[in-house]
């Protein structure tokens, strides 16, 4: 592949301090309070990527599966912190759950994807690995983490009609279903929707990359209809898993519901 | 004996709320009224005997099984509790009144019967017409008689009413208790029932009675 892209030599890098500096000034002229963070979240872009830019280049050179497996398996980790801190109805969720429900999710759909689909020589190319990986990950973890959001919200405003279902004898399955089912629903709707408008309202990140990068848009094209399949694939099973996962948890070993679901949101 | 309770102890938090721990039972056909302060646990009482929440201590018994050798579903199918609250689905009303038989449960001892239930609607004076109504635009007292009409209809051993009257006007509170009498004593069940006023003197057959103590003092 030649290599079509214009490099962004230092100085010109420096100058897109330039459009922080518009940022902070619309920031405090209307005293947002955002200066500080506005501040260290340039700082962090540029350093976390400044190290990645490395740690890819050293990966790409090492290209073993094993610490590609690893470094695969840390971004779940990752990913699954933040989707787990990030939802306000379920306080003190264990983490290992979102953890697993990514994993899996992760690595079902990024296998098929690279070995089946691109089968790149040998099919664990980093160079194609990580980035597919990555994608899919990113946006897992905003479906489950809206998924579990929502099975515990759901619980909550129907533990009458949940309990009502209780006292005919019913499962925590069965009692719990239509708030599971709500709940997958609302994870893979964003997904969905973003199937219906690409390419008309907006142009995904990556085939953007890659044209930028120099590739002819049509090529480009090919890899963002896999990403995009991929990524709804890997949605599915991650808030399926995990809502599977969670709604048990609604209950306790009697099959009746958790006082929490019961109380006031805390 | 039908059912009954011994040494049935529960916290509300993680504040005790009973003096002593309570027992109790009855026998097909009679009906155990529970009386006491607001606040004194007759709600909670209700729950932790149908297990939709976890006591602190105790025991019961259906037709003397205890409730350590019965599943959690099975038991809350046979002592069944009915909230003071009518906890309506989404749907209509026919459609309220079915849905406990998807409960694999319920649905595997008995299909819908929708003859019976128009009949129970008639003797709760609740309109014909109703029935395609959407549920959630029924009043407070038709919701209420509507579920009790869906608790009759999954048969249990044993009702637990809490404050099943709460909502309903005059006529038909006379309709509510001649409809639980008759249920009790021809299908040889037995209700508790949490009552704030003295209409359970409406009801006919054995009544006994259960005062709740409070652990702040009064009765």
């Amino acid at each position: 592949m030649e290599n079509n892209t214009i490099p962004i030599s230092n100085l010109q890098l420096a100058f897109s301090v330039l459009l922080v500096l518009i940022t902070g000034g619309i920031s405090s002229f209307l005293k947002l309070g955002l200066l500080k963070s506005l501040v260290w979240g340039t700082v962090r872009t540029f350093v976390q990527l400044t190290l990645v830019g490395y740690a890819l280049t050293y990966i790409f050179q090492i290209n073993s599966p094993a610490l590609i497996a690893l470094i695969v398996t840390v971004m779940c980790y990752i990913a699954s912190r933040t989707a787990s801190g990030r939802t306000p109805n379920v306080p003190g969720y264990p983490m290992a759950m979102s953890f697993a429900a990514l994993l899996a999710s992760t690595y079902i759909v990024g296998l098929i994807v690279t070995v089946l689909i691109i089968s790149p020589q040998p099919w664990y190319s980093p160079r194609i690995v990580i980035p597919i990986f990555g994608m899919i990950l990113g946006n897992s973890m905003n479906g489950i983490a809206i998924s579990l959001d929502r099975l515990y919200g759901e619980a909550r405003s129907r533990s009458a009609e949940i309990e009502a279902m209780l006292t005919f004898g019913a499962t925590p399955w069965e009692a719990a279903r239509s708030s599971v089912r709500e709940a997958v629903r609302a994870g893979m709707i964003p997904t969905i929707n973003s199937l219906m408008v690409v390419g008309l309202v907006s142009l995904p990140g990556m085939m953007t990359g890659q044209i930028l990068g120099g590739a002819d848009p049509r090529e480009a094209v090919r890899y963002q209809i896999v990403v995009m399949l991929m990524i709804a694939t890997a949605v599915a099973i991650g808030c399926l898993m995990l809502v599977g996962f969670s709604y048990r948890k609604l209950f306790n070993g009697d099959g009746s519901l958790q006082p929490f679901v019961l109380q006031s949101r805390k | 004996m039908l059912f009954s309770f011994n040494d049935i102890d529960y916290s509300i938090g993680t504040d005790r709320v009973l003096k002593s721990p309570l027992s109790g039972g009855l026998n097909a056909g009679e009906v155990l009224v529970v009386r006491g302060a607001s606040g004194s646990g007759k709600s909670t009482l209700l729950r932790v005997l149908s297990r939709l929440q976890a006591g602190i201590g105790g025991e019961a018994f259906l037709e003397d099984v205890s409730w350590s050798m019965i599943s959690g579903p099975l038991w809350r199918a046979d002592v069944h509790y009915l909230a003071q609250k009518a906890a309506l689905f989404d749907g209509t009303v026919a459609q309220n009144l079915a849905k406990p038989f998807e409960a694999r449960i319920t649905g595997g001892r008995r299909v819908f019967d929708s003859a019976r239930a128009r009949e129970l609607m008639d003797q709760l004076l609740l309109d014909e017409n109703m029935w395609d109504r959407d549920a959630r635009t029924l009043s407070g007292g038709e919701a209420s008689r509507l579920a009790f009409v869906r608790s009759l209809l999954v048969e249990p051993r044993v009702l637990l009413l809490d404050e099943p009257t709460a909502a309903l006007d005059e006529k038909s509170r006379e309709a509510f208790y001649v409809v639980l009498s008759r249920w009790i004593v021809q299908n040889s069940r037995g209700a508790l029932l949490v009552s704030h006023n003295e209409d359970y003197n409406r009801l006919s057959g054995s009544i006994h009675f259960l005062d709740l103590e409070n652990r702040r003092g009064g009765l």
